[in-house]
């Protein structure tokens, strides 16, 4: 903890050797961090990085392709074959969704009321605010 | 003249046996953080999902009054956060303590993007599910009126759904570290200068953007802040609230999720390159998003050393919107600490919970 005066001494009058590190730590990550800051912000770091993305893509698209040709050959699904069965899914979900909320509208109206969850045992809804001052 | 003490032994002999403790307690807690033992709980106010669509789910938290303000609170989260943020755990969570205040809160979880999602556009989220979640919001109130509290990308939902249908029934909106202008977006911007980054290729070629290069991309605005925590933290392992604020945030952190291939593709492009946010020129579906259109009242709150959405991004919102009533709050701290943890449990929480019960009968 920091004395009165400001320094970094204890009561006993030794210096507090972990404050100064803590204080040392500190300014030395905000200060590297600004250096880094300007680093990555130049146009220079925005070409490289672009062109990282870029060499990332196309390393991850040949990838993609080889994977899938191996896949086809031992007759596997393959990644493109898991996101169309994922597709049909949430086709089928959607689906039963807008069935399930035709068929709840139909029973609303023949006046038959399905079983409420937790949240719709409604408080009252007629709390005021605190005065202003 | 100032006179040197020198210290007694019995203070020696305390010091030594208190850092004996420390080291001891330290290797106690670096073995839990190494196996991942013992992790702090998030998201527990509890809630039930009263709807679910693909990954979707909106959440209903149970109210903790008998009474509640007559219009309910729907928090819309970023695409690319986890939502317990806002929930992180007991006596440290926005929603609770909304609820806390009386109001009637419901939390839109975008959940985590499938291969699948990656079609998934700006369209499907303004115009599709948040309508849909919003009418099963007034199907569990009986209130056709609702408030919106949008979160950095969640704020941005929130505006182009209001830009869009001015005519809803939103009665009131809050954002939060919510970014406009893409201009003022610092390193993300330069990162994503149209003449060196190709986003079209990378789409194409991974569909969502992968969570690795999110935490990366996040990482490199401070670089040295890992390290500095790691070291931290090995200085503060006998301090176990320090270790369990460390590991909250540690966690929130590095769970990142993909974001929706289209919709990086169309926030790149529409967005950041040509800023239409900010010019009141986007349009979704064919249909202008008018900032100008936007009546209700409007709170943002900002953070001036936001380092994710910097000030300046977020600085021209209300500028931009049509409200009368509408007001900046203008808070020390960075994007998370604005919405988390002890500052905004004494500063954002009660200004926002204040703002809104005046709002809401």
């Amino acid at each position: 903890m920091a004395g009165q005066n400001g320094n970094s001494a204890t009561e006993t009058g030794v210096p507090d050797v972990m404050q100064m590190w803590r204080s040392w730590l500190g300014e030395t990550e905000r200060q590297l961090n600004s250096f880094f800051g300007e680093v990555v912000g130049t146009e220079q770091f925005a070409r490289v990085s672009g062109n990282f993305v870029d060499g990332y893509a196309v390393v991850q698209r040949a990838l993609n392709d080889n994977m899938e040709r191996y896949l086809n050959t031992f007759n596997l699904p393959t990644h493109s074959d898991v996101v169309e069965l994922g597709e049909r899914l949430n086709n089928i979900e959607e689906r039963i969704a807008s069935l399930e909320s035709t068929v709840r509208a139909v029973a609303e109206q023949a006046g038959i009321q399905a079983s409420a969850p937790v949240t719709q045992l409604r408080p009252r809804r007629t709390r005021k605010p605190r005065p202003q001052n | 003249m100032a006179t040197v003490r020198q210290p007694r032994v019995e203070t020696i002999i305390e010091t030594a046996q208190e850092e004996a403790q420390r080291t001891q307690e330290r290797i106690r807690k670096g073995i839990d953080i190494l196996l991942a033992r013992d992790e702090p709980p998030v998201g527990v106010t509890p809630k039930d999902v009263i709807y679910s669509r693909g990954t979707l789910r909106l959440y209903h938290y149970r109210p903790m009054t008998d009474e509640v303000y007559r219009v309910p609170v729907v928090f819309v989260m970023s695409l690319v956060s986890k939502p317990w943020i806002l929930d992180l755990t007991h006596g440290q969570s926005f929603v609770e303590y909304m609820l806390t205040q009386g109001f009637d809160v419901f939390m839109i979880d975008w959940g985590i993007p499938r291969p699948e999602d990656k079609k998934l556009q700006f369209e499907d989220y303004v115009n599709d599910l948040m309508p849909d979640c919003f009418k099963h919001v007034q199907q569990a109130t009986g209130e056709e009126e609702f408030s919106i509290l949008g979160y950095c990308m969640g704020g941005m939902l929130a505006l182009m759904y209001a830009g869009l249908n001015p005519d809803a029934p939103l009665k009131n909106l809050v954002c939060a570290a919510t970014p406009v202008d893409m201009n003022g977006m610092g390193l993300f911007k330069n990162w994503q200068d149209p003449r060196y980054f190709d986003v079209d290729r990378l789409v194409d070629t991974v569909g969502n953007i992968p969570p690795e290069m999110m935490l990366r991309s996040f990482e490199l605005l401070r670089p040295m802040d890992r390290w500095g925590g790691y070291i931290r933290l090995i200085d503060n392992l006998w301090d176990p609230q320090f270790v369990y604020g460390f590991r909250i945030m540690y966690k929130w952190t590095n769970e990142q999720i993909p974001f929706p291939g289209e919709t990086y593709r169309q926030f790149t492009k529409e967005l950041m390159w040509d800023n239409k946010l900010m010019t009141n020129s986007l349009t979704l579906a064919g249909k202008r998003v008018d900032l100008q259109a936007i009546k209700v009242p409007v709170l943002h709150a900002m953070a001036e050393h936001d380092h994710i959405a910097p000030f300046a991004s977020t600085k021209p919102l209300t500028d931009l919107v049509g409200s009368e009533d509408k007001e900046d709050v203008i808070l020390k701290g960075g994007h998370v600490s604005l919405v988390a943890g002890k500052n905004a449990v004494a500063r954002l929480w009660p200004k926002v919970a204040d703002w809104l019960s005046h709002r809401s009968v």
